[in-house]
């Protein structure tokens, strides 16, 4: 059964599915530090307000992902902002997150050194959302 | 230390701006490198279809968005290869190691012709400088 997007229901599911990826385990081994996503509303595409996710991940285990607010995700140490459509398109694997932060159509705050050198785990925390079906909220 | 020729840099000159810059503050080996160069690079990513020129002027940085003219290197290669040049390992004499899983994978790419330096050959130790300033490792 597909979970509605950007839920507490979405976001315990990817924390499971972030923990059973041996790749992620791998690839983010000494991560350290927090990360919130912000998901800019778009009105328009049945998705009125911001919300953040913010993912509390440790040394290649997600030991907290939760819902939240746009605030709450921008106190994490790293924080990728984009608006929801955009989201959705990284989701679905049409926009690849680093060619995304590299073009601008994501932003990103945070110390770069690291997380250039965290690349492969942040490509396999996006390959996590699509190990599940997804609702969206301007397909319902 | 590093500056944008724009108003208006782009995102992608930002990042790389703001990762040269961040690398060289933090490291002293890297400052030592940043602060004897002298080359004007171009780096274009093709399969977003954006590029930068830093031109690097004994310890300052000026990045240009887009390919300028007069480059002494220009690399071409797609976005997830960009981003393993700037995980290659340093090794021994400062030499980029291309002996483990990432060198292995650029080194892979440069054979195949997924990875395109202009002016490689005749600028070999510009090169190694430009990715041990420009590697996060």
């Amino acid at each position: 059964m597909a979970i509605k997007a950007f839920t507490d229901e979405w976001a315990n599911q990817l924390k499971d599915e972030v923990n059973k990826s041996d790749v992620y385990k791998t690839a983010a081994k000494g991560w350290k530090w927090t990360v919130g996503l912000v998901v800019e509303a778009e009105p328009d595409k049945n998705f009125p307000e911001a919300r953040g996710l913010v993912m509390d991940l440790f040394d290649g285990a997600a030991r907290d992902i939760k819902l939240g607010s746009a605030v709450d995700a921008q106190k994490c140490d790293f924080v990728i902002t984009a608006p929801y459509s955009r989201w959705k398109q990284v989701a679905k694997l049409e926009l690849d997150a680093t060619k995304g932060m590299l073009q601008g159509k994501l932003k990103l705050k945070g110390d770069l050194p690291t997380i250039v050198r965290y690349t492969k785990a942040s490509q396999e925390l996006t390959v996590c959302t699509t190990r599940f079906a997804t609702e969206w909220p301007d397909e319902q | 230390m590093v500056e944008y020729a724009s108003k208006e840099p782009s995102a992608f000159a930002e990042m790389l701006g703001g990762l040269i810059g961040a690398n060289v503050t933090a490291r002293p080996e890297k400052k030592r490198d940043f602060d004897t160069l002298v080359a004007r690079v171009g780096i274009w990513v093709t399969d977003i279809d954006e590029g930068v020129t830093l031109a690097f002027d004994a310890g300052k940085l000026t990045v240009y968005n887009g390919l300028e003219p007069d480059r002494t290197i220009t690399i071409r290669a797609e976005a997830e290869t960009v981003m393993s040049l700037s995980n290659l390992k340093i090794g021994l004499f400062g030499m980029p190691v291309y002996y483990d899983k990432v060198g292995r994978g650029v080194a892979a790419k440069l054979v195949q012709g997924k990875l395109k330096i202009d002016g490689m050959l005749q600028n070999i130790a510009t090169l190694n400088r430009v990715t041990r300033i420009f590697s996060v490792q």
